[in-house]
């Protein structure tokens, strides 16, 4: 074994460490260390001088171990590794002392400070004669990328990517793809038709050489790592041949029975053999098994006898596709808050209270009112009220705000106004209109003479107080502006339901290793500086799986995503930090106690000639170091974290 | 010490390199590495003092199973015991199991300070001031929190061993700063703390005026009769529970366990394994046995190696637990199983901590194979008594 | 006489709490100079000898820090933390060692005054409290 030579530097930071530790001392001390050959202090050790004293002392005096006291690791550690690297040593036989967030800006005194910044440099001494050098390996890598969600946000980051050429699988659990943006009428503040907006992006999914849709199927397992993720999908029988079917709709029509349509909200039919919406991707028909009669009781067969195409099989079976990707993004999208969980808004209760979603099918030409604003009686309503935060900005629900919801109320009041000359309420608590010419549309539909009520609705009731108020519904409310109890009768109550993560989240994150936050949420790796990605190498997020967000800012995130993934695959290889968990075979016993703690399944227990014993997939492993902690006998540890290394300085700081 | 004095002082230099040892060695049969012969002859040649950098060193069980059978009567565990001194000194300790946990634990317990807080599992027993019995609990309160995950209790051996006591009439006196033995400190070479630990021990012993130390472990028990001597001075007598047990075996009226609700009433069949601490190091290997004997519904099957030849739990002093020491015990345990037995008796807990850690195996081929009860003497007798209740 | 000064050792996170112990820097909020923090990747790291080996070596106190459960970079961190601290809580108990003495807290990066309180109440508490029962040969 080579002799251990530390070279120790001691920065000044101008007057930021030097003004309250008595550096020279400091390097002094340092030079009696054990194995320490030389010591400096210098002005500003990051500058390219200050670099360049390490650098010549490994090349001059044979230094191979370097200790930086100075500012915090998180700040300069990279740059002192490259240092040391440019001069030929393994950039981890360098360690760093924090002599300046954790002492010399924290103490005012200065023997104590510098009798700190000793012990500090002491710890790092001790510490770096236990490293080793590590070597940072690289892996092959698949460019292929799966997309789980087919709304916008996932049509939006597959399409980036396959327009860089790169196979992309869409997978989508829904029959067609779309999402909820394919349900909306119209898109705030500027009003045009989301569909028409939709559509053409849908289809270039459908046609896209690179995009290979796998609708109405769900991921069941993911192995692997990024770079080489194993994915398992399930694509769930349809019982209508995808290559055979024309999506001509004589099905449909033929198709004795009738069930609510899920795409209109339950405001309009679907048979039970159905293509979802008009311009889904894929054009192709699905056989509702559950609501299926021929399934149900052996007889019907309707529309197998109908379809020209002999598209229709009913003997067809779940298949399995096996996936090999290098990232994944997630963009599973979110759920509407149930309404009814607030009892006092009455929906479900009382006719004519309608979530904003349902409000959209209603005012769409192509919905089930064909565009038409009607109450349950056919009528045209003569007042809306439109209450805000349902579900949001409630403690008792979610504590979040929504984001978009503000903006839909004032599209539809808009709307209302063109459709139906009706008075509109605005039930509010704030108006939050931060976005590209949101607060120009708030101004323009003040202007249309939409009532603004400041106030959180406390109930909605049919039991009238005064004549007005006979057969109407009628909203309770403070008016905090004016600070007085109002009562409003209306013929129409429009509720805006908060957006909320997925019934399954909690499944996905499972599935695919990732954090949820404690509003339920995917959880950004960081949530200013890394939005998209996650604590999983690979795995990104975009859209209102990350939380609630509008249109643009769900297609901006999305795109983010997507370069996210071409950046993995540009690079074209996966690198894998050393500083990972490692196991001495000779210790491990094979108990398994490792691969139970570990969240990210790195570490597996194995057979290798003919022993059993643990074995670390370094590409999945975050060097966390949990398994060392559980494992009995101490055959699993970290490098660059040893328990020799982190003993060493407990040991080194209390020894004098 | 130096090498050369411990040579001489374990009659190292009458090895005849037959090679005995070897054969019988425990270890040596799972890691070709270590071999006791190959250390001895290393040690005689060892000019340059490399042997104290063997790993291997530490490998050793201090199982005595090579001495015992030596024909020169070379004393290997000592020769070991005495080399690792040498080598702790110069900062050598194998690979510590627990991350080192227990061993610094155990060196805390030498600090002249502390105020322990070990008794508050006392829970129904009854104990006295003054005594002329000490009844001396060992590390049981430190390895409680450690082994839940493998379920093992050594509290409750402590707690059943303190009734079994008190039904012979012995309410014990016990040392509310009792410090460890030191056991486990010795046999890895630390030798300054075992010192302290003996004389902290022995002192409050003196000042307890106790006659007699009941030990449940069988490491305490060697430690205070062989060991002590050598560095303190103890004027009482250290005597194992299972002796005491078999010499009242009458004063005990064991019944059936079958009778006892909750337990297993299947259990007829139990086999015996002799700690190599009470076993070859002191030849205490008949009271446990009369004790097992002595209850009514139990037969006791022996396994193909026991008494003097029996082998090891697979790991001593908490170091150098490795895959060769789960052989040992896998091999032990299937020894266990092939007698028929359904319950394997145990006097040590350190021989309970060690076989049910074995079991603890994913993809369990070679665990769940040798799955079965392992269960401490004390207990067994205890359970068999509590049915008079 | 000198008033004693207590030794802390400080186990913190490199994602939280020794992020919270660089911002208490840069916003120089200043705490005393007892405690020496040791880096660790993650709370769920600390092994139960490096506390065991801060008191061998004389420490008063040992501080375990790192993320709120929510915020752990490797998911479940904290949670691994808790079930190795309960157990360590244990074995020091048994030892004598008061409660102050070992400390688990979470301290996300942006409590940097609270990084600076906790500092502060442990060495005052440690003050009245006097040298730790698990030092060496230290006169009571």
């Amino acid at each position: 074994m080579e002799d251990i030579r530390t070279g120790v530097y001691i920065c000044h930071c101008g007057l930021n460490i030097a003004g309250t530790v008595d550096v020279e001392e400091v390097a002094n001390y340092a030079g009696t260390l054990p194995a320490v050959v030389v010591a400096r202090h210098y002005h500003y050790m990051c500058s390219d001088p200050g670099q360049a004293l390490i650098k010549d002392d490994i090349k001059n005096l044979g230094v191979n171990r370097v200790v930086v006291a100075s500012c915090s690791p998180r700040m300069h550690e990279p740059t002192f590794r490259r240092a040391c690297q440019d001069a030929g040593l393994n950039p981890y036989l360098f360690e760093h002392a924090n002599i300046r967030e954790h002492c010399s800006w924290v103490h005012d005194d200065k023997r104590l400070a510098t009798e700190k910044a000793k012990d500090l440099v002491r710890a790092a001494v001790r510490r770096v004669s236990f490293h080793e050098p590590l070597e940072i390996k690289e892996r092959p890598l698949n460019p292929n990328v799966l997309v789980v969600g087919g709304g916008i946000a996932g049509i939006q980051a597959a399409l980036d990517i396959a327009n860089g050429e790169h196979r992309v699988y869409l997978v989508e659990k829904e029959p067609a793809i779309g999402g909820h943006m394919a349900q909306l009428d119209r898109t705030f503040p500027t009003l045009d038709c989301s569909e028409c907006i939709l559509t053409p992006k849908m289809t270039e999914v459908g046609q896209h050489p690179f995009i290979t849709l796998l609708a109405y199927s769900e991921v069941e397992e993911v192995v692997g790592s990024v770079g080489n993720f194993k994915v398992r999908v399930k694509k769930k029988a349809r019982y209508v041949d995808e290559e055979k079917c024309t999506g001509c709709g004589v099905c449909e029509e033929k198709c004795p029975w009738k069930v609510d349509s899920e795409f209109e909200m339950g405001l309009g039919k679907r048979g039970v053999v159905y293509v979802p919406f008009a311009q889904a991707i894929p054009h192709v028909a699905t056989i509702d098994k559950e609501h299926c009669v021929y399934f149900l009781k052996g007889k019907c067969r309707a529309c197998q006898k109908f379809c020209d195409a002999k598209a229709i099989d009913f003997e067809q079976k779940d298949e399995i596709v096996e996936l090999e990707v290098g990232s994944i993004i997630l963009t599973t999208g979110y759920d509407i808050f149930d309404t009814r969980r607030i009892q006092q808004y009455g929906y479900g209760k009382y006719d004519n209270i309608l979530t904003g979603l349902e409000f959209e099918r209603m005012t769409c030409a192509a919905g089930p009112t064909e565009g038409k604003v009607l109450l349950k009686n056919g009528q045209q309503p003569g007042s809306v009220a439109i209450i805000h935060c349902v579900g949001s900005r409630d403690e008792n629900y979610h504590e979040y705000c929504s984001r978009v919801c503000c903006m839909y109320a004032l599209k539809y009041a808009h709307l209302i106004k063109e459709l139906t000359k009706a008075e509109v309420y605005q039930m509010y608590i704030d108006m939050r209109c931060f976005g590209e010419g949101f607060e120009e549309f708030y101004r323009r539909v003040c202007d249309e003479g939409v009532n603004f009520i400041r106030g959180k609705v406390a109930k909605v009731t049919d039991v009238a107080l005064t004549e007005d108020e006979q057969g109407r519904l009628i909203v309770a409310a403070e008016d905090t502006l004016l600070g007085r109890m109002i009562r409003v009768p209306v013929d129409m109550v429009i509720l805006c339901p908060a957006l909320e993560p997925r019934s399954d989240a909690d499944g996905i994150a499972k599935l695919f290793t990732i954090n949820r936050r404690a509003d339920g949420f995917f959880m950004e790796r960081h949530v200013k500086l890394d939005p998209v990605a996650t604590a999983t190498e690979g795995v990104f997020i975009a859209g209102c799986c990350e939380g609630p967000k509008d249109i643009p800012d769900t297609v901006a995130q999305a795109s983010a995503a997507a370069a996210k993934a071409l950046s993995v695959i540009s690079r074209g290889r996966v690198v894998i930090e050393p500083t990972t968990a490692q196991v001495n075979e000779v210790l491990c016993q094979a108990c398994g106690r490792c691969e139970e703690i570990c969240d990210f399944h790195a570490p597996k227990i194995i057979s290798k000639d003919g022993l059993r014993v643990s074995s670390v997939d370094a590409a999945l492993c975050k060097g966390c170091g949990a398994c060392a902690v559980v494992c009995p006998t101490g055959a699993m540890s970290v490098r660059h974290s040893t328990r020799e290394q982190i003993k060493g300085m407990v040991e080194a700081l209390l020894e004098v | 010490m130096n090498l050369e004095d411990i040579i001489n002082k374990t009659k190292t230099y009458y090895c005849l390199e037959c090679g005995k040892c070897t054969a019988v060695c425990p270890v040596s049969r799972h890691n070709s590495n270590f071999s006791p012969r190959l250390m001895l002859e290393r040690a005689l040649m060892d000019s340059e003092g490399e042997l104290i950098h063997d790993r291997e060193l530490f490998s050793c069980l201090t199982c005595y199973a090579c001495s015992h059978l030596c024909p020169s009567e070379v004393d290997y565990p000592v020769f070991t015991q005495k080399v690792r001194s040498l080598a702790s000194s110069q900062g050598e300790h194998g690979d510590c199991a627990h991350s080192g946990t227990l061993l610094s634990l155990m060196r805390l317990m030498s600090r002249p300070n502390i105020k322990q807080r070990r008794l508050d599992w006392l829970d129904g027993c009854h104990t006295s001031e003054k005594s002329e019995i000490l009844y001396f609990v060992g590390c049981a309160p430190y390895f409680e929190p450690i082994f839940e995950d493998i379920e093992v209790s050594p509290v409750n051996v402590a707690r059943n061993s303190i009734r079994i006591l008190n039904a012979l009439g012995i309410e014990p006196m016990l040392l509310p700063n009792e410090r460890c033995c030191g056991h486990d400190l010795l046999w890895t070479g630390d030798v300054e703390t075992f010192k302290k630990l003996a004389q902290f021990n022995a002192e409050m012993i003196k000042e307890s005026g106790a006659k007699k130390i009941v030990f449940s472990c069988p490491e305490g028990y060697r430690t205070f009769k062989i060991d002590y001597p050598q560095y303190v001075k103890l004027d009482c007598e250290p005597v194992h529970i299972t002796e005491l047990l078999a010499q009242n075996l009458s004063k005990l009226s064991l019944r059936p366990r079958a009778k006892r609700e909750g337990s297993n009433p299947e259990v007829k069949k139990v086999t015996y394994q002799d700690p190599c601490r009470l076993g070859r190091h002191l030849g205490i290997y008949e009271p446990p046995r009369e004790l097992i004997k002595a209850i009514p519904g139990i037969k006791l099957v022996e396994m193909e190696h026991s008494g003097d030849e029996s082998i090891c739990c697979g790991t001593s002093v908490w170091t150098n637990c490795s895959s060769c020491s789960k052989e040992i015990r896998i091999e032990r345990l299937s020894e266990a199983k092939a007698t028929g037995a359904e319950l394997m008796i145990t006097a040590c807990p350190k021989c309970q901590i060690h076989f049910k850690c074995a079991m603890v195996d994913k993809g369990a081929e070679k665990g769940a194979d040798v799955k079965m009860e392992v269960m401490d003497l004390v207990n067994l007798v205890a359970n068999a008594m509590e049915t008079q209740e | 006489m000198a008033e004693f000064e207590p030794k802390i050792i400080a186990f913190c996170c490199n994602w939280c709490t020794y992020a919270a112990a660089d911002i208490a820097g840069t916003s120089r909020i200043h705490y005393p100079a007892n405690v020496r923090i040791v880096r660790v990747m993650c709370s769920g790291t600390v092994d139960p000898i490096y506390i065991l080996r801060a008191f061998e070596m004389g420490a008063d106190g040992v501080l375990v820090a790192g993320c709120h459960e929510a915020d752990c970079h490797y998911l479940n961190g904290p949670l691994k933390c808790d079930a190795m601290f309960e157990k360590i809580k244990k074995m020091v108990n048994t030892l004598g060692l008061e409660g102050e003495r070992l400390r688990r807290e979470m301290i996300a990066a942006a409590e940097a005054p609270i990084f600076a309180h906790v500092i502060e109440e442990m060495v005052e508490q440690l003050k009245k409290l006097g040298p730790s029962p698990l030092r060496e040969g230290v006169k009571v």
